[in-house]
């Protein structure tokens, strides 16, 4: 072999070898940073503020209302006994007493049994949408406007763009369209933005009555005799007309995605009216939102699964029902973990469950008080800042608890990262620059 | 006498010259709407504005605020807009009341449907290009009997451009 050809084959195979691992048949740039620790991720987030002396602290109404009663109500996420008396927190069978019925627990073993609890973690913010903002984000939300998608990319965003996910394998099933819920899925930063956004739903409005008069008479369109040439036509003319990536007014799904979505769309209302869908035994509300993202993960099994709680945002001016929210979204979370780990085979043993309130509650109450005359509490002081977090799954250290009410350990912006961490791109995401740089996986705050 | 005669003559001559029969002519002018090309749409349509020129459109006919108000919560809870806009489409095409060409129209008079269709949707003429392809696109289609102006229609009201003004 000649001295020039010598080297010319050198340099190619080099060049190869080093470019040809990043080339993954994802379709991704990068090998990922870090080994995933689990294949799918579920993130339940208690929107509306979560007070850390009725949770995690399990104090009832002791630190509430003046009465000496304490007790745990979230039976499936933590270990505790029950309060023994003022039980409102239940369901109300007729002619009982608001509340006096609590609901069953439906795991065997609690959350914290199972997995991991952070105790007393910190919010970034006591409001609504600077706290969802916060945890979907991991960035500390400054000069963020309401009514605006994220300034900060969201941890779809660098799913999508670093996992290398499809659109149908990142969800973001929201509780309302109100408080700008539906703008989370995507954030509008120039370096990512809506073509890495989440699918979302608000399963409420969507498979509820107003989706059932516009979308439930749908036909159902020929895949190849009819969705092709329709795609086809469509796509020649948006070739055509070349939409800004600024203006897209959505985000993209493929041609197949479209059809497996519009198809799970038809088949959810067939379901819905044959009482088929896998709701929680106790469900209305948060219930509900849980029940459908549980169908959203039982057909898609999404790589990352997002599921936003809001009734316990009624303590404002009810705290007897702020109670019986809290108790019911503890029941849809238990139901939830049962149901990943019991009716969908490829996600069992494969998941990692989190979850985190947005904020808490304040310290002090308001003077609204309930049918039982118990005051409201609103969010926005300190001691709205602190909140209570936790993860179960795969190569989550079960039966731990971290930190406590005088050593607080871990924000709420680390759930972004922790995500990244669990499907293999932390280092990316820290690289990008864009999150609170205190925030660290809770992975490595253990 | 003879410079009377003259005068007259010439005064005469001068007459005759200058009455001249009014030339009317008649160019035959055909009344006909413009559009430009229209293709500068950098407006977004609101999601209440987009289904309320659609259902005007497919229904001829206006739509309450109560069904477009519907329609926004529903458009608001789906985080594809193109895609949820497909599925309402789709449930508009299966509505007793929505008024379509004929497919006999589609495929015997191509051209003018196909002119008529851009027109109705994106209030501009057709490009030689597009013109080219449709009819390409609806005659390689002859055959396919599902292949009807319902599809046609349901791509042009999910196209990118009929979401912009």
């Amino acid at each position: 072999m000649k001295r020039r050809e010598f080297v010319i084959k050198s340099a190619t195979l080099a060049a190869g070898g080093m470019v040809l691992p990043y080339i993954l048949p994802s379709g991704r740039l990068f090998a990922r940073t870090n080994a995933p620790k689990a294949d799918h991720v579920v993130l339940v987030i208690f929107g509306g503020g979560l007070r850390q002396q009725d949770s995690i602290l399990q104090r009832y109404l002791a630190d509430s209302q003046g009465y000496n009663v304490e007790g745990n109500i979230l039976y499936n996420m933590l270990e505790g006994a029950a309060p023994a008396s003022k039980i409102a927190y239940g369901l109300t069978p007729a002619g009982q007493t608001n509340g006096s019925q609590p609901i069953p627990r439906i795991l065997s073993q609690s959350l914290q049994k199972q997995g991991t609890i952070f105790q007393e973690m910190r919010a970034i913010s006591g409001g609504h949408y600077g706290g969802l903002n916060s945890l979907i984000t991991g960035s500390r939300v400054q000069g963020q406007g309401l009514k605006v998608r994220p300034m900060n990319p969201t941890i779809f965003e660098y799913a999508r763009r670093f996992g290398g996910f499809k659109a149908t394998e990142t969800w973001f099933i929201g509780n309302t369209i109100s408080n700008s819920v539906p703008l989370l899925n995507s954030s509008k930063h120039p370096d990512f933005g809506l073509q890495y956004g989440a699918n979302f739903f608000a399963p409420g409005i969507t498979f509820g009555s107003d989706g059932y008069a516009a979308l439930s008479n749908a036909k159902v369109y020929h895949p190849q005799e009819e969705l092709e040439p329709v795609y086809k036509m469509k796509n020649f003319l948006d070739n055509t007309f070349n939409i800004k990536k600024g203006d897209m007014p959505g985000i993209r799904n493929t041609d197949d995605e479209k059809t497996q979505i519009k198809e799970f769309i038809a088949n959810t209302f067939q379901r819905q009216a044959s009482g088929l869908l896998p709701m929680p035994p106790v469900s209305g509300g948060d219930g509900s939102t849980i029940g459908y993202a549980a169908e959203v993960l039982r057909v898609f099994k999404p790589k990352l699964l997002v599921v936003n709680l809001s009734n316990i945002d009624g303590c404002h001016g009810n705290y007897t029902g702020y109670l019986q929210a809290m108790h019911r979204a503890d029941h849809a979370m238990g139901f939830l973990w049962n149901y990943i780990q019991t009716q969908i085979p490829e996600m069992s043993g494969k998941t990692i469950m989190a979850f985190a309130p947005e904020c808490g509650r304040n310290l002090q109450h308001n003077p609204i008080q309930d049918e039982n005359d118990w005051y409201g509490y609103d969010h926005g002081d300190s001691n709205s800042l602190r909140v209570f977090g936790g993860m179960v799954g795969q190569n989550v250290p079960s039966n731990l608890l971290v930190g406590n009410e005088t050593n607080p350990v871990g924000k709420v912006t680390d759930m972004a990262l922790t995500i990244a961490d669990i499907l293999g791109f932390k280092d990316e995401v820290k690289a990008a620059g864009l999150i609170d740089f205190e925030s660290m996986s809770l992975f490595d705050r253990i | 006498m003879h410079t009377f005669k003259l005068a007259f003559f010439l005064l005469l001559l001068i007459g005759v010259s200058a009455c001249k029969k009014k030339d009317n002519n008649n160019y035959e002018v055909i009344d006909t709407n413009t559009y430009g090309n229209n293709l500068d749409k950098d407006k977004s349509k609101s999601n209440i504005e987009f289904h309320s020129i659609l259902r005007t459109n497919l229904f001829q006919r206006p739509s309450s605020i109560n069904e477009l108000s519907r329609i926004d919560r529903v458009m608001q809870s789906c985080g594809d807009k193109a895609l949820i806009n497909e599925v309402i489409i789709s449930n508009y095409m299966n509505s007793a009341n929505v008024k379509l060409p004929s497919r006999k129209m589609m495929t015997d008079s191509t051209e003018r449907f196909i002119e008529e269709t851009f027109i109705r949707f994106f209030i501009r003429r057709p490009t030689e290009a597009e013109k080219t392809w449709f009819s390409n696109f609806i005659n390689a289609n002859k055959s396919n009997p599902n292949f009807r102006p319902e599809l046609v229609y349901t791509a042009f009201a999910a196209s990118d451009e009929y979401m912009f003004y």
